[in-house]
């Protein structure tokens, strides 16, 4: 709202720099956009949206009152004669949308306006049209109330009707675009047809103009919510709209009538003819207000004195009467019908707070009471992946929940589409992510893009499945497994350095993961694995880790004839499947016994599928296996391996002896034997 | 004939000089060759000179160059041994190339300086809480006093979906938090008072995504209720906060402003680091002529003919990043050079704030005469746009390595 200075000082006697009374209206709550030191001064104020008495001049004028206790001049206004009726048939058939109408008829002489008036007009940001026109936006610049001027020749009755449009309804607006209108829209119609949509934009058809002789001036009170929904339902944001949709003030239609009579006088630009006609079925009931001085202090924590309440409230239009009782002081508080965002004692505190001034205030801390308990467990997980992810040498991306949707459709269960957005910016946000590898697979190609080659990054964060919101953490990782060095060459990254940050994770959160062949879209064939975990026996699918298929990775710009490798974790499901405080276990106090045994099997045996055996063939002192070596090449026959594992053996009670060990090792070899037909090497 | 023996000890003292020359133990070894090699060597060319001395004199000159080739020898042994130990021993390195840096992640911008809220709220006794980041009308805006057709609503452009999906809480949800205000509804409806926490999260909006704006980022919203909680308490702590965050040496002050569920709402600014307050630029151009620079004053060529801008009511909106880009200075503004970073006001908005609206607590059943509660909300976007000195927002969802690797870790 740009306010003209000199307009604001007839209304209030301010003094003072145009950037001093910027800064303590400003301070008041009046937030400043700018200050223009011009030939007329203007402030540019930043009105929220429970202000609109002060989207006009007048409103700015109380404040300015209440600030420097400076007396309030009402512009002037003059009563509008009486005489004989005007031939004008006024129906309120619908005061649900429309609680007061008020129109006048005038005799009028369309010209220019003199300069004084476009200056103001032209400094405040309306174009300067004609005479009538400049007047009605001129009454609204001032008292902020919008009013319409009808050609009244162009009216068929000559008739006004205040009803909802008809389905189907069409009309031109003054921008010359004709509009479809429903029946949940206001219209001002003549006899026939919509003339108008009411408080919102005039019609082309009864628009004044050069040989407008005689108008119908309307100044009426719309009801915001239907004021706003026409508005936004046809993109047609006015200044009318911006001030009903927030709320108008119902008691001033017939005040903007009698200001604009005084300036059409003053104009020379016409003559009331006839009465007022004005349709208020319900008038308002004042709203009063108890406001107590101990409530005060107990929202504000400190004694406003008394007096302040009364020399605050009255220059703003409240009217205070003292109310009181054995509780303390306490008023009761009319408020006035331009504060719509009045309607409680709170609001009444903020009046006093703010033009008391909250620097005023004094600067405390809240008592505590209990102890807080302690953060959601979804927290402490998250920090510790953090933790342990940027350690494994990943660093963390922020992606977008929402993605294309071509981007996402890979990374769906088979079967699902991913959910989407109503009203998306673009297509590139159109879905809601059904995984973090899209996003993070798009932030791998823009490293690439700019010369880095080894990328590792991970995210936390939700993702949108068909069961619905969840949270997530993966990673993805290509390029090298460790820096290029002059010592050695680099080695790329596969898939069991994956796999181990997988298990790194496990073993950070304590749950015992375990890895099984598995087909994922998004994955490359036969170099994927599902990730479970076993709680109570029962095994759960909570992830998958592998190569990105290089159809996915290449579709998003990634190097086909490179490999990009990347893991998903539920992280809900994982937090859930660790294991609680665990007890120390004492130290073995015994040595250990290790042999290896290298044996010939098939290359298609899963190694899990070895381990397995030997764990059954093996007795409880077999307290480790760990593959050490997979040989396929000259010496093994086409179709196998050689596949060495080492076997550690320890009791907890006593030395193993040697013998002990060599016969484990054996019935291990003939177990491998009889269940694979393998053969010790 | 000069003396013979003035021949020897200008020998020795050219000996000496050499050797003092010699570095490295390839030179020293050279100067031995010099000296005492048996056929060309320097004391072996002195000797047979001697052959043309007086035969009363060759014993002594004799025993002169002997006992200078004694000499010689013993000074060059120990200079040997000297350069052979300093020498590195066998499998020493070059301690001057690089070693092997384990590889380290980095921790993103917005997870470190959350962390750091966190942490400070955490000391002030605030519980941290996280929630679905879908939600339902009811929770993201009715029961904060934003019925449907409230203007409020406007500022707030929220993406909405295309059909229910179960949210984190459970429930059907049908938009995208634009704030995370949502969940304190959801702890008050199921915790009584006293409450204190801090709510973090991701919200959206139906934003452009440029340098200033982004449809997602990052909030840390709270709330405070008890039987005496007042707007002093909500000036004492936010202050703490701002001081912590940005430094003891920024100026705070609190500015009533309008979100619709707190009444009264304030806007914390602190002052601005650029120009220490001053709304000044810091280096004004040579050529133009400073003028007092007004606080609170930076020319928006936008006003002219345009509707009034909207006002910005949500708590949220405050802290986000609604830097706008730095007006052209001296467009509409007479020229007077100003600071950049705050648009000359001096200042900077960083969070909103307010007492809680009675109507939130009628709403999750708490007694409005009873409690009183307030609450705040920022952008932690903003906040790391500002501390960090970042210029484009977007770098924060890029996720560029070499923006990344900037951060400690």
């Amino acid at each position: 709202m740009r306010i003209v200075l000199p307009w604001l000082s007839e209304l209030v006697p301010i003094s003072g720099s145009p950037d001093e009374v910027a800064r303590e209206l400003g301070l008041r709550g009046l937030e400043v956009a700018s200050v223009e030191n011009g030939r007329l001064p203007v402030i540019d104020f930043e009105i929220t949206a429970n202000r609109p008495d002060c989207l006009s001049h007048l409103g700015i004028a109380r404040e300015a009152s209440a600030i420097w206790a400076l007396p309030l001049t009402l512009p002037a206004t003059m009563p509008v004669a009486g005489g004989p009726p005007e031939p004008l048939d006024v129906r309120l058939e619908d005061a649900s949308l429309c609680p007061r109408y008020c129109v006048q008829v005038f005799e009028v002489r369309i010209g220019p306006s003199p300069a004084w008036l476009t200056a103001r007009l032209e400094a405040a940001g309306v174009r300067p049209i004609n005479n009538i026109v400049d007047v009605t936006n001129y009454v609204m610049l001032e008292i902020g109330q919008p009013m319409h001027a009808f050609d009244l020749e162009r009216l068929a009755g000559p008739a006004l009707v205040i009803r909802r449009a008809r389905e189907g309804e069409r009309l031109v607006t003054l921008d010359g675009v004709e509009r479809a209108l429903d029946s949940e829209m206001l219209v001002i119609g003549d006899a026939e047809r919509a003339s108008a949509l009411g408080g919102v934009m005039g019609g082309r058809d009864s628009e004044i103009g050069a040989g407008t002789r005689r108008i119908a001036l309307e100044s009426a009170y719309f009801r915001p919510t239907s004021v706003r929904r026409t508005s936004k339902r046809l993109g047609l944001k006015t200044e009318a709209a911006i001030r009903f949709e927030r709320g108008g003030d119902i008691e001033t239609p017939p005040v903007g009538i009698a200001r604009a009579a005084v300036l059409f006088e003053r104009l020379g630009a016409g003559r009331p003819l006839g009465a007022l006609i004005d349709r208020y079925p319900a008038p308002r009931t004042p709203t009063t207000v108890r406001l107590r001085a101990a409530r005060i202090a107990r929202l504000l924590g400190h004694e406003v004195p008394a007096r302040d309440v009364a020399r605050i409230l009255e220059p703003l239009g409240f009217v205070v009467q003292a109310d009181a009782d054995a509780d303390g002081p306490a008023w009761l508080v009319t408020v006035p019908s331009f504060r719509v965002d009045v309607t409680r004692e709170a609001d009444l505190i903020e009046e006093v707070g703010r033009h008391y001034g909250f620097d005023r205030l004094p600067v405390t801390f809240p008592a505590l009471s209990e102890p807080q308990p302690p953060p959601s467990p979804s927290l402490t997980r998250d920090r510790l992946l953090r933790r342990v992810l940027t350690a494994a040498g990943f660093s963390e991306s922020v992606t977008f929940a929402f993605i294309e949707r071509q981007a996402a459709q890979p990374f769906c269960e088979p079967g699902t589409d991913p959910a989407a957005i109503a009203n998306p910016l673009s297509e590139k946000f159109a879905v809601l992510r059904p995984s973090l590898l899209p996003g993070l697979l798009d932030s791998c190609v823009h490293n690439r893009r700019r010369e880095r080659r080894d990328v590792r990054l991970f995210e936390t964060g939700s993702r949108f499945t068909a069961e619905g919101e969840g949270r997530a953490a993966a990673f993805v990782w290509c390029g090298a497994t460790v820096a290029p060095h002059w010592s050695m060459p680099a080695r790329e990254v596969d898939f069991f350095d994956a796999k181990g940050v997988v298990q790194l994770l496990g073993r950070a959160l304590g749950v015992d993961l375990d890895f099984a062949p598995a087909e994922r879209p998004y994955l490359a064939w036969g170099r994927a694995a599902e990730i479970a975990a076993t709680t109570d026996g029962d095994r759960r699918v909570i992830g998958a880790v592998g190569q990105i298929a290089p159809a996915v990775a290449e579709a998003r710009g990634f190097p086909a004839a490179e490999e990009l490798y990347a893991a998903e974790l539920d992280v809900t499901a994982l937090g859930a499947a660790t294991r609680g405080d665990r007890t120390v276990d004492a130290l073995p106090r015994y040595p250990s016994i290790v042999r290896d045994v290298s044996v010939l099997v098939d290359e298609a045996l899963p190694a899990g599928t070895v381990r397995g055996t030997i764990r059954a063939a093996a007795p409880p002192t077999l307290i480790s296996i760990v593959e050490f070596d997979r040989y396929q090449g000259p010496g093994v026959r086409e179709g196998q391996i050689s596949l060495s594992v080492r076997l550690t053996f320890r009791a907890p009670d006593r030395t193993l002896t040697d013998e002990e060990a060599d016969a484990a090792t054996t019935a291990i070899v003939e177990a491998l034997r009889a269940a694979h037909g393998a053969e010790r090497r | 004939m000069t003396d013979p023996s003035r021949h020897i000890d200008e020998l020795r003292d050219q000996f000496t000089r050499d050797l003092e020359q010699a570095g490295a133990e390839a030179e020293v070894r050279a100067v031995r060759d010099r000296y005492l090699s048996r056929r060309s060597g320097l004391v072996s060319g002195l000797l047979r000179t001697l052959g043309s001395a007086p035969p009363e004199d060759r014993p002594r000159l004799g025993q002169l160059v002997n006992r200078l080739k004694a000499d010689i020898d013993e000074r060059l042994a120990a200079r040997l041994a000297a350069v052979a130990s300093a020498r590195p021993p066998k499998g020493s390195v070059d301690v001057t190339l690089p070693g092997r840096v384990p590889a380290v992640g980095h921790r993103h911008p917005l997870s470190i300086l959350r962390e750091e809220i966190e942490g400070i709220f955490t000391r002030y006794g605030f519980l941290i809480i996280e929630g679905p980041e879908l939600e339902d009308d009811y929770h993201n805006f009715e029961a904060l006093n934003m019925p449907p057709e409230h203007p409020a609503r406007d500022m707030q452009d929220t993406l909405y979906l295309g059909g229910a999906v179960r949210s984190l809480a459970g429930a059907a949800a049908t938009l995208l938090r634009t704030h995370t205000s949502g969940m304190q509804i959801r702890h008050m409806e199921t915790h009584p008072p006293p409450v204190r926490l801090i709510a973090p999260g991701r919200v959206y909006r139906r934003d452009n995504f440029d340098l200033t704006h982004t449809p997602m980022f990052t909030q840390v919203e709270g709330l405070v209720v008890g039987e005496t909680v007042t707007l002093a308490d909500l000036k004492g702590t936010l202050t703490a906060f701002a001081h912590e965050l940005f430094g003891a040496e920024r100026r705070v002050r609190f500015r009533p402003s309008f979100f619709p569920y707190t009444e009264p709402s304030a806007e914390l600014d602190i002052s601005c680091a650029a120009c220490g307050g001053t709304g000044r630029a810091a280096k004004p151009e040579a050529a133009s002529t400073v003028r007092p620079v007004p606080v609170e004053s930076a020319p928006m060529s936008s006003g002219r003919g345009a509707v009034p801008p909207e006002p910005a009511p949500t708590l949220a909106d405050r802290g986000r990043a609604s830097t706008e880009p730095a007006q052209t200075l001296g467009s509409g503004g007479g020229g007077t050079p100003g600071c950049a970073m705050c648009k000359r006001t001096g200042w900077l908005e960083i969070l909103g704030s307010g007492m809680v609206h009675p109507a939130v607590f009628e709403a999750v059943g708490y007694d409005p005469e009873q409690y009183t509660g307030f609450a705040f909300g920022m952008g932690i976007e903003r906040a790391a746009l500002l501390k960090w000195g970042v210029e484009d927002i977007r770098l924060f969802y890029e996720n560029d390595l070499r923006f990344l690797e900037q951060f400690p870790l």
